[in-house]
């Protein structure tokens, strides 16, 4: 029996560690490539160096591009957090029934593939009062509803995990308004549930492309535009860009599964 | 001198209505248990008297005081749930000095006052402790705690020791009614446990179906249940149909009756006209199912020794004392 197990065991490793390489083969080939100094004829590359990053972290188009992604994002998330979590707060306390309502709407982003959405914004933002097209604000708008089922559902399953009627309750008891119990009982207990969402929603966000080449292109060239773009120079310096893009995205999921650990 | 007074109390959501015409008084200090079964209203009736829950009709005056119009922060009341609903993001001594900082209570004189009252809970040595590091036990003594630490003119408890296991639910009954009377705390406490509201209450009200159905000390509820659902709801008492009860006891009964298991007493006897036909061992009590003119019955026999344990299929011989024959509605 313990050989037969550990027959299994090993076998179960095996197919673990080679799904791992398969996985992991196409990235170590970019980081390989974005690491050399030439790499065509040969198996292994002829030399190593780090010319590629210092290029492509010193290209002032690249730059702009990084900072332009960070900034919508991190705009799109700075909306959903001040609209999601009011939102949360009176569904749960005082219209619980209007979660099953909210479980629908949140589906909707989902609903409309990416293309076809980007489309109708197009007709709609193109011109007229709300001419957006182009500018980061549309994207901005829209990545906040691609991102409100991701933080609406984890900041909801925060909430019903802490029982926040009792809470309230508890705290009204005690001689704190709704809005000191909100701030000093609630909100406390939501921030690694709000933390893990947020990162998870920027990851997702950065590396967004239909919408960002759809509804701005090149007139407000975000990071997965510019590599687009980008696709007919040099193979080390698109190397190099996706290695940094996914050595980002790398941290900060790292980040939301560490914060996702240390909840109670 | 009634400190609360309940007037007319009515709740009702829509046509349904939780409860309606409650009125009852409590004295300075005294401890009053609200017992009865799951959706009795007695949790809704508590919760209208903490201003969680708005009532529909009718006065709540606390040392004269109308509560009704009063948002839950300004009745002074200190409350512990079945939950516990402890702030998972503070310390023991951080959740119980929330009331006195929403008071704005000075420093010193608050961390005083924390002190003494986890000294009360004995929990002082767990003041930097987070509430999931603690047992459900100890977490109800910090919420109790809690609650205590603002010195509020009553006390709600509404189902404090329902999660807990049975040995600690024993130990903290016996702490909550020995602090309680200690600070001599008005205090109104909500179960469903006969037992609980027995051995804690200065005085019970029964509740069923959003009305108070019998109220007293635990001996007057216990030995005079004033209708069948008392009878039923404390106690294990035999209730006998007036037809069943005629049978047994060989008279014409005009009500139905209830009788006390341990108020009936067991003789054997070959010729008598009751027959065992079950038992079960209870530790100091034997629980018998005995059978007799066609009606069957539960009586407890105090377990004295081996020798007093009758077997399935025994005959004996029924006695009941007549001052014991309660008849109910």
């Amino acid at each position: 029996m313990p050989a037969e197990r550990t027959a299994h065991a090993l076998y179960h490793r095996t197919v673990v560690w080679v799904l791992f390489l398969i996985l992991l083969l196409p990235l170590a080939g970019t980081l390989l490539y974005s690491l050399a100094t030439s790499w065509s004829a040969t198996i292994l590359p002829s030399g190593l160096t780090l010319k590629w990053y210092l290029a492509l972290w010193s290209e002032t188009r690249f730059l702009q591009a990084f900072g332009r992604s960070l900034f919508v994002c991190v705009g799109a998330l700075v909306l959903a957090t001040v609209l999601i979590l009011p939102l949360l707060f009176v569904i749960n306390y005082h219209f619980p029934r209007l979660d099953a309502l909210m479980n629908v709407l949140i589906l909707l982003p989902f609903a409309v593939p990416p293309v076809v959405s980007a489309v109708g914004l197009l007709q709609l933002y193109g011109s007229g009062p709300l001419a957006m097209v182009g500018t980061p604000w549309i994207l901005m708008g829209c990545y906040f509803t691609v991102a409100l089922p991701f933080m609406y559902r984890a900041i909801s399953n925060n909430l019903q995990a802490i029982q926040l009627r009792d809470l309230m309750d508890a705290a009204h008891l005690l001689g704190a308004s709704t809005l000191q119990a909100a701030l000093l009982v609630v909100l406390p207990n939501l921030r690694k549930g709000l933390l893990v969402a947020l990162l998870l929603s920027f990851s997702f966000l950065f590396g967004e492309f239909v919408f960002a080449n759809l509804l701005v292109g090149t007139q407000y060239e975000t990071l997965q535009v510019y590599l687009n773009n980008m696709r007919n120079s040099t193979g080390h310096i698109n190397s190099a860009l996706v290695i940094s893009y996914f050595f980002f995205v790398l941290v900060l999921t790292w980040l939301a599964t560490f914060l996702n650990k240390g909840k109670h | 001198m009634s400190f609360v007074t309940v007037e007319n109390l009515q709740k009702r959501y829509g046509d349904t209505a939780v409860f309606s015409d409650i009125a009852f008084s409590i004295a300075k200090g005294e401890f009053i248990t609200l017992l009865g079964p799951s959706g009795c209203g007695k949790s809704t009736l508590l919760r209208c008297i903490a201003g969680l829950t708005g009532v529909s009709a009718g006065r709540i005056l606390l040392d004269g005081q109308d509560l009704v119009p009063l948002a839950p922060q300004k009745r002074d009341i200190g409350m512990v749930f079945q939950s516990y609903a402890l702030f998972p993001n503070m310390t023991v001594e951080q959740n119980v000095a929330f009331g006195l900082r929403m008071q704005k209570v000075a420093t010193g004189p608050a961390r005083e006052r924390v002190a003494e009252v986890l000294q009360l809970v004995e929990l002082d040595t767990f003041a930097q402790r987070y509430p999931h590091q603690l047992s459900g036990g100890q977490c109800q003594r910090v919420a109790l705690a809690r609650s205590l630490v603002t010195r509020p003119r009553l006390l709600l408890l509404d189902e404090p020791l329902s999660a807990l296991d049975a040995r600690i639910r024993k130990h903290l009954r016996e702490q909550i009614r020995q602090i309680q009377q200690e600070l001599g705390l008005t205090t109104l406490f909500v179960t469903h446990d006969q037992e609980e509201a027995l051995t804690m209450s200065d005085r019970i009200f029964l509740m069923n179906k959003g009305q108070i159905v019998q109220s007293g000390d635990a001996q007057a509820l216990y030995t005079a249940p004033v209708n069948a659902f008392a009878a039923g709801f404390i106690g294990n008492y035999n209730l006998l149909g007036s037809e069943d009860a005629s049978r047994l006891l060989g008279r014409a009964v005009p009500r139905s009756l209830a009788i006390r298991p341990e108020a009936i007493g067991l003789l054997a006897d070959p010729g008598g006209d009751g027959e065992i036909t079950g038992h079960s061992l209870l530790g100091n009590v034997i629980r018998y199912r005995v059978r007799a003119q066609g009606v069957s019955l539960v009586v407890d026999v105090l377990n004295r020794s081996a020798a007093d344990l009758y077997p399935n299929g025994q005959r004996v011989r029924l006695a009941i004392e007549p001052g014991e024959l309660r008849e109910v509605a």
